[in-house]
Parts: C-alpha cells; sequence; structure tokens
C-alpha cells in the first residue's frame, strides 16, 4: 500500500505520477529509490526505463509491463530512458541478468496502482461501486454508464488518496500483452537507421578524440612528438588521457590520421608477455593432489582461453565538461554506478553529473567499466568542448577487459554403475581486475560454482594476479566452471557406458526444475530416437532459472558443424517470449563461436587479433538451428540473459567430441587454447 | 584535400574532405546518415553496408574520391516509411536484439533479393557471411530473409 508521501500529484501539470518505492532496489545507504509510471493530462502515459537497453531488450518488456497493468495497447506506453540516479531509481546496472528479477514487481504494481486509482476516480464520479467498473483499452467502463477515457480521469485519480484504494495485479491466466508475441518496441527506428547509439551522439560544437593506446601490455609513454600529429588538417589537440595519447579533432578521420602522425616512444610493461606461459602458469597453480574419500576413476584438465568482449558497437563516450558541470552521452550497462563513481573521481557533487545512457550495441559485460568515459572526460576538460571519444576495432579487440583464462582440475570417484559419488573441481584463474570483490576466491567461486548435481565434493579456487585487464563477460565464472563441469559429466558418462541424459537425470532431484527442463529438452530434441551420434547435453541452474540444452554436430570434410541445438527453459513466466529466445538463440551463438575458434592470444605482450576478421566469431553460415522451448513454472520471474552460455557451451563440446573421438580438453576445442 | 559530390538517397551533396577519406566518415559526420554503422573500419564487419549502384558495398573501406559518381543509398534512402519488404520482414521477425549490425544486414540482403528473388540457403550464406551479428541473430535474419523474398514477390 502506498503512503501519501511516496505518491506524487505533478501540481499544475494535472497528471498523475505514481513513484513507488523499489524496496529490491534500495542500496544500505537507505535510499527511497523509485520507479515511475506517469499519465498526463491529455492521456499519454510514460514509462521510465530505470536501466539501459544494450540488446536484451529490457525496454520492450518494461512498455508491456506498463501496458499490461494499465489496460492499453504497448504502441500506448511511452518509454523514457532514465538518467543515472541512484538516489532515485537503486541499482542500475545490467548484470548478473538482473534487471526484470528485480523491476518487474515494482512495475507492475506502479502501473496497477494508476489503473486502480483511475478505475476509483471513475466509480466515485459515476456514484457507482468500484467493483462494477473495469479499465480496458485506455477507458474505465461500466455496464450501464458507457465508459470515460483515462485522459478525463487523470486530474480525479490524482487527488486520491493512494491508501484508500487497493491494488490488485492482473493475474497471469489474464495476460493479454505479457506472455505474447510483442516485437522489440525499438525495431522500427533499428530498420530505418533512425536508432541512436552512443557512437551517433551528436552535440554543437562537436570533438572526436582518438587514443594511440600501448603497443603492448601495460605500457606508458615515454617520449611524445607531437608536431605532426598536430600539423594534420582537422586536429585541434593532442591530450594526455589514462589510456594513452588522445588526439583530438574535428572528425574522426582527421583524429585517426593525427594519431598515425603522432610519434611516441612507449616504457614499461610485459613487452615478452606469452599467453601460453600464462595458462602453463595457471596448471602449475593447481594443487597437486585432490582430497579423494576413495580411488579416483578419472581425472580431466581443461584449459580455457582468454575471450574479449567485441560488441559491435566499439567502446565510445562522449563528455562535455563545462565549469558548472559534466554531461555525458555513453553506451553504458550502469549509468547510475558511473555517474558515482565519476562524481568521486572528479570531486564533483553528484547533482553536477549527468549520465545519459543511450542505446548500446550490444555490451556483454564491458560496458559496466568506465575507462573509456574517463577518457572522453579528461580530453573535453582539455579541450574546453564537448569530446567524444572513439575506439577503433583495433583498439576495442586489443584493449579489452578480457574474461580471465582458467585452468580447470576435475576429478571423480565412481560407484559400480559408474555413476560419480564424489568429485572434485580444482580451478586454476585470476581475478577481475576492474572489480576489486572478485580478488577473493569465495566470491570467485560463487559466481562460477552451479553444479546442480547431488554429488558430493570439493571445489577449490586458486587466484594468480592477473597479467593483464579482466572483467565481466557473459555469465562470468559459470562460464568457465559450467563448461568444465559438464564436459567432464560426459567423460563420466561416456566412461560408465550411460546415456548422457539417462546420467544427468539420475542425478538429478527427482521433481526439481532441472529434471523438468531435461526431459522437456530430450523429447523435443527426440534424444531416444534420434540417429545422431554426436550429440551432448548439459544443463545449467542459476539467476533463479533453470535450462537444459542438447547440441547436434556433423562432421563436414573432417570439421565440425553445429547443425540444431535445443534448450527447454523454465524462467517462472516468460513476459517476452521473443526475447527469451533471442537471449538464449545469443547465447548458443556465443557458445558455437567460443567452442570452435573464437580466442585471444597473446605474443611478445601484444594481443593478437585486432577485429573480427582475426577473432572468429560465428556467422551466419555456422549458425545452427535453436529451438527453445519455453517451461512455465510458478517460480519467481528469473534471469536469462546469460544462462544458456555455460550450458550451451558444453553441449556443443560434448557434441564435438563424440563426433571426432577426441576427447574435450578445453576451448577451443579444435584449437592450440592459449 | 577535394571538393567530392556525392549521390546519396536521391539527392547531391558535395563534401570538402582528403580523397582518401572513408566515405562511411563524410556520410555520418558530413551527411548526418548515422545508420550506417562504424564496427571495424576495415571491411571485416559489414555493419556499414550500403548499395551503390544496386550493390552492397562497404563504405568504411571506399573512399570518397572512390565513392563519387556512384548512386548510393544507405539504409535511411531504402524506403520513405520504413516499409521496404526488407524491413517489414525484420520486423515482423523481431530480428534485432541491439540492433546494431541491423543496417548493414539488411542492405546486404537488399542486394542479395535483388539478385536472387527466391534465395537458397546456400545463397544467403554466401551473401551475409561477412556481416557479423555479435548478438547472434543469424537464425531469425535466415527466416527473416525468406520472408522478404516472399513480401518482394506480392506474398502476405
Amino acid at each position: 500500500m502506498l503512503d501519501r508521501r511516496s505518491f506524487l500529484t505533478a501540481a499544475g501539470l494535472g497528471a498523475l505520477v505514481v513513484a513507488l518505492p523499489v524496496p529490491a532496489l534500495a542500496d544500505a545507504a537507505g535510499l527511497v529509490p523509485t520507479v515511475f509510471v506517469r499519465l498526463d493530462a491529455d492521456g499519454r502515459i510514460t514509462a521510465t526505463a530505470p536501466r539501459p537497453d544494450t540488446g536484451q531488450g529490457v525496454r520492450t518488456v518494461v512498455a508491456m509491463l506498463v501496458a499490461e497493468e494499465l489496460a492499453v495497447d504497448l504502441d500506448a506506453v511511452h518509454v523514457e530512458q532514465a538518467l543515472g540516479d541512484t538516489a532515485r531509481y537503486g541499482s542500475q546496472v545490467v548484470a548478473n541478468s538482473s534487471s526484470l528479477r528485480l523491476m518487474t514487481e515494482p512495475l507492475r504494481r506502479a502501473a496497477a496502482t494508476a489503473r486502480c486509482l483511475l478505475v476509483a476516480a471513475a466509480a466515485a464520479r459515476w456514484g457507482v461501486p468500484v467493483e462494477s467498473c473495469r479499465a480496458r483499452d485506455g477507458f474505465v467502463e461500466h455496464p450501464r454508464r458507457r465508459r470515460l477515457p483515462y485522459a478525463a480521469l487523470v486530474a480525479d485519480a490524482a487527488a486520491l488518496d493512494p491508501a484508500t484504494v487497493p491494488v490488485t495485479l492482473v493475474p497471469r491466466r489474464e495476460w493479454k500483452v505479457l506472455g505474447r508475441g510483442a516485437g522489440r518496441i525499438d525495431a522500427h527506428d533499428i530498420v530505418t537507421g533512425k536508432a541512436r547509439y552512443g557512437i551517433d551522439v551528436v552535440r554543437p560544437g562537436l570533438l572526436t578524440a582518438v587514443v594511440a593506446r600501448p603497443p603492448w601490455i601495460g605500457a606508458v609513454p615515454d617520449v611524445v612528438d607531437d608536431a605532426a600529429a598536430r600539423a594534420v588538417a582537422g586536429v585541434v589537440d593532442v591530450v594526455r588521457v589514462d589510456g594513452g595519447i588522445a588526439v583530438v579533432a574535428g572528425s574522426a578521420p582527421a583524429a585517426l590520421r593525427g594519431r598515425e602522425a603522432l610519434a611516441v616512444t612507449w616504457t614499461g610493461g610485459t613487452p615478452t608477455a606469452d599467453s601460453r606461459e600464462w595458462l602453463e602458469d595457471l596448471a602449475g597453480a593447481l594443487p597437486a593432489t585432490e582430497p579423494a574419500p576413495g580411488p579416483v576413476a578419472l581425472r580431466a584438465e581443461y584449459r580455457l582461453p582468454l575471450l574479449a568482449h567485441a560488441p559491435m558497437e566499439p567502446m565510445n563516450a562522449t563528455a562535455d565538461v563545462r565549469a558548472d558541470g559534466v554531461s555525458l552521452w555513453v553506451p553504458t550497462q550502469d549509468p547510475g554506478g558511473l555517474r558515482t563513481r565519476l562524481a568521486q573521481t572528479l570531486g564533483l557533487d553528484p547533482a553536477l553529473v549527468r549520465v545519459e545512457p543511450t542505446l548500446a550495441g550490444g555490451a556483454f559485460g564491458r560496458r559496466v567499466e568506465s575507462d573509456f568515459v574517463l577518457e572522453a572526460v579528461a580530453c573535453s576538460r582539455a579541450v574546453g568542448k564537448p569530446v567524444k571519444v572513439l575506439w577503433t576495432r583495433d583498439d576495442d579487440t586489443r584493449h579489452d577487459s578480457y574474461r580471465p583464462m582458467s585452468v580447470h582440475r576435475l576429478s571423480a570417484v565412481v560407484d559400480a554403475e559408474g555413476l560419480p559419488t564424489w568429485r572434485s573441481h580444482a580451478v586454476s584463474t585470476w581475478p577481475l581486475t576492474t572489480s576489486p570483490p572478485f580478488a577473493n576466491p569465495a566470491v570467485v567461486k560463487g559466481s562460477g560454482d552451479h553444479f546442480p548435481y547431488t554429488v558430493p565434493g570439493a571445489v577449490v579456487v586458486g587466484l594468480t594476479p592477473a597479467p593483464l585487464r579482466t572483467a565481466f563477460w557473459r555469465a562470468v565464472y559459470a562460464g568457465q566452471f559450467g563448461y568444465a563441469e559438464e564436459c567432464f559429466l560426459s567423460a563420466i558418462g561416456d566412461r560408465g557406458g550411460w546415456d548422457q541424459v539417462a546420467l544427468r537425470r539420475r542425478l538429478l532431484p527427482a521433481d526439481s526444475r532441472l529434471r523438468r527442463v531435461l526431459d522437456v529438452a530430450a523429447n523435443r530434441a527426440r534424444w531416444s530416437a534420434s540417429r545422431h551420434r554426436a550429440r551432448g547435453v548439459a544443463c545449467h541452474l542459476d539467476y533463479g532459472s533453470a535450462i537444459a540444452v542438447v547440441a547436434v554436430v556433423e562432421l563436414e570434410d573432417g570439421v565440425p558443424r553445429v547443425r540444431r541445438v535445443t534448450a527447454a527453459v523454465d524462467v517462472g513466466a516468460a513476459l517476452h517470449p521473443s526475447g527469451v529466445r533471442a537471449q538464449v538463440e545469443g547465447c548458443v551463438v556465443d557458445a558455437v563461436s567460443t567452442v570452435l575458434g573464437a580466442r585471444i592470444t597473446v605474443r611478445e605482450g601484444r594481443v593478437v587479433q585486432s577485429s573480427f576478421r582475426d577473432y572468429a566469431w560465428a556467422r551466419i553460415d555456422r549458425a545452427p538451428e535453436v529451438d527453445v522451448v519455453l517451461v512455465p513454472s510458478d517460480a519467481p520471474i528469473g534471469g536469462l540473459g546469460e544462462l544458456a552460455y555455460p550450458p550451451a557451451a558444453a553441449a556443443i563440446a560434448s557434441a564435438v567430441a563424440v563426433a571426432t573421438g577426441r576427447p574435450v580438453t578445453g576451448m577451443p576445442v579444435n584449437t592450440d587454447v592459449g | 584535400m577535394g571538393t567530392h559530390r556525392l549521390r546519396v538517397n536521391g539527392s547531391w551533396h558535395e563534401v570538402d574532405l582528403p580523397d582518401d577519406t572513408p566515405l562511411l566518415w563524410a556520410l555520418r559526420e558530413d551527411l548526418g546518415l548515422t545508420g550506417p554503422k562504424y564496427g571495424c573500419g576495415v571491411g571485416a564487419c559489414g555493419a556499414c553496408t550500403s548499395i551503390v549502384d544496386g550493390s552492397a558495398f562497404r563504405p568504411c573501406t571506399t573512399s570518397v574520391a572512390d565513392a563519387a559518381g556512384g548512386d548510393i543509398t544507405t539504409i535511411e534512402g531504402l524506403s520513405r516509411r520504413g516499409d521496404h519488404p526488407v524491413q517489414r520482414a525484420w520486423v515482423e521477425q523481431d530480428v534485432a536484439q541491439c540492433g546494431y549490425c541491423q543496417p548493414g544486414q539488411i542492405m546486404t540482403t537488399v542486394a542479395l533479393l535483388a539478385e536472387h528473388p527466391d534465395p537458397s540457403d546456400a545463397d544467403i550464406d554466401e551473401a551475409l557471411r561477412d556481416n557479423v551479428c555479435r548478438c547472434g541473430t543469424y537464425a531469425r535474419i535466415r527466416v527473416a530473409v525468406k520472408r522478404a523474398a516472399q513480401l518482394a514477390r506480392g506474398g502476405r
């Protein structure tokens, strides 16, 4: 129930604004964040999306939630992107597949409150019981009293005391928008080229900067000769920033020419670093033995590479630093956190820092960070004009914050049937340098260890200092742990002559969500009947959701091709079914890409790969058919953006192992990892 | 430095830029056409794909000097109301995730359908192999290409 204070009427505007506290989003400092649904006097409905859209479609679901509870068409809801403001919205970070888990209930409740107030206002005007009125298609109706549009009721509704109006949510069985086939609300803008991303930001007098970055890891500028760069037509200034030497110019091509003309000698860093050696060092740090309660029947080691985020839109940020404050336009995963961090870094009152999140051309974890934003701020401050810092693809690939390398050693004790009765998983990896809590092995273990099967054992995580920047990457450590665990479980199954689905059924609790999705996926993929031999299956339970994935692989001229992937997923209720499927489809392509070739390597201190030419992300000709079955349950809304990656990768790798007859030893499966 | 006359989306524009300036920047910065996206600058991702004289091409690896005289269409010029069959199919199939690569995917498809009104899977692979989608919308792109072909033939 609302108290009067949390319900605001916008005096003079004749508008109804519902501002509800979001307890789940409130942080320890006791802030009262709010989510807004606004009805203007003309009936226009505005929903505020507190978290940015990086391709996961959250703006569309915000509109759907509000449309459902306000009983209007999806088209009637205008979505406004919230500026960075944690005091108002709580955490705004797109991370840990949490947006809908935390936002669904408060957004529904805000819109439902508005609907119940409108109905109460109409009932009062007509002098009829509230129960006899209902909201439909933007009107409040009464069987005998005709109907009134919301616009005619906004002022009356805004004058009601919400504490006197009970709020009911639309029950799931009556949903008309949620759970239905809506498409992305930004679709038309996207297909016409009107969608605006960070890279498209235009400001009066905007300059563009590109940064000369260290040629090897950790190098810093020694001698900088910028005379030739400054002589390039259009170049305005050359500025030292954290990432290197920025050339600021009137246009992107002028800045790029200026960077080419820059003469910099570099010093320090690790000019001989080699990722093959890093991998050996990680393997060497593993414990020599495991505390097994009996004879170990099977051991395996898996080596996983560095991975880059490589979103289609390279890193960029636009900053306008003025005496009276800083404005930023950034494709970011965390507008609120960015504002707080920048205010701290710059020694400013957060009220003087304005962060406007734009659409982001992919993110995958990279846009949680603020390194590229600080470069824009430094440039703008130096030249006194708005500056967009643009990373080239080469910059983005070679100077990313990568998913850490890892080496996994697994072992198992098995019974007479070949079923595992005890397991050990020793992990040797690096922390996330961009997130201090992840320097703690317990935090890394918490992120990675979601082993869902009823097999006791020991998971040990050892961390050694990272030799380069590392960061969140879709599914974070679960992408590594889950991959190794499921590949190893398949190896245990093979050793015991087990059918892989039957093995997993035996090891999952009888009425668990995971066993249910496993059965659905196996049936849908015709696991028992299929003639395909090269198949793999894997399960994953995380973010409050459950998924099982079956992959079918064929060899084409000796090269593994993933033909079909079937996934059954239980996210509770799928609010936006097309979006749910899209996230699974995306994770499957990530899995195909990383299992069959994409990885980052380092030689002589440099990242070898520089673009999609050599960072071998899958293309359409390697993309499998993906069949996603939604398995509804009564569970609370679960997260999904990352869920399918670990099991899809493991299922594909296990299928490749069957196809080629070579056991999985790491990722990618067909290439030197380091 | 030179003056280059560019014909883009049916009208003529003059830009004063060094001859070797990639057309992509002229489109984006001088003409304000930000639909063609910068993804790599080296012709390796296809996000900027547009059409010149009926064929798909990469403005990021085409200089303004070379582009002068060609009849260029960007995503903005594909249709007045955003209802080209390929655009309609893309919306209908809910193809986009982040959407950043989609102008390039769409323009590549437009050129494909001009040549193959009823493309096979192999034709689709061949035409779209060099367009990266990091969100992994490929399966929907394949369906949407076939649907667009159907719409273009007057199908419903």
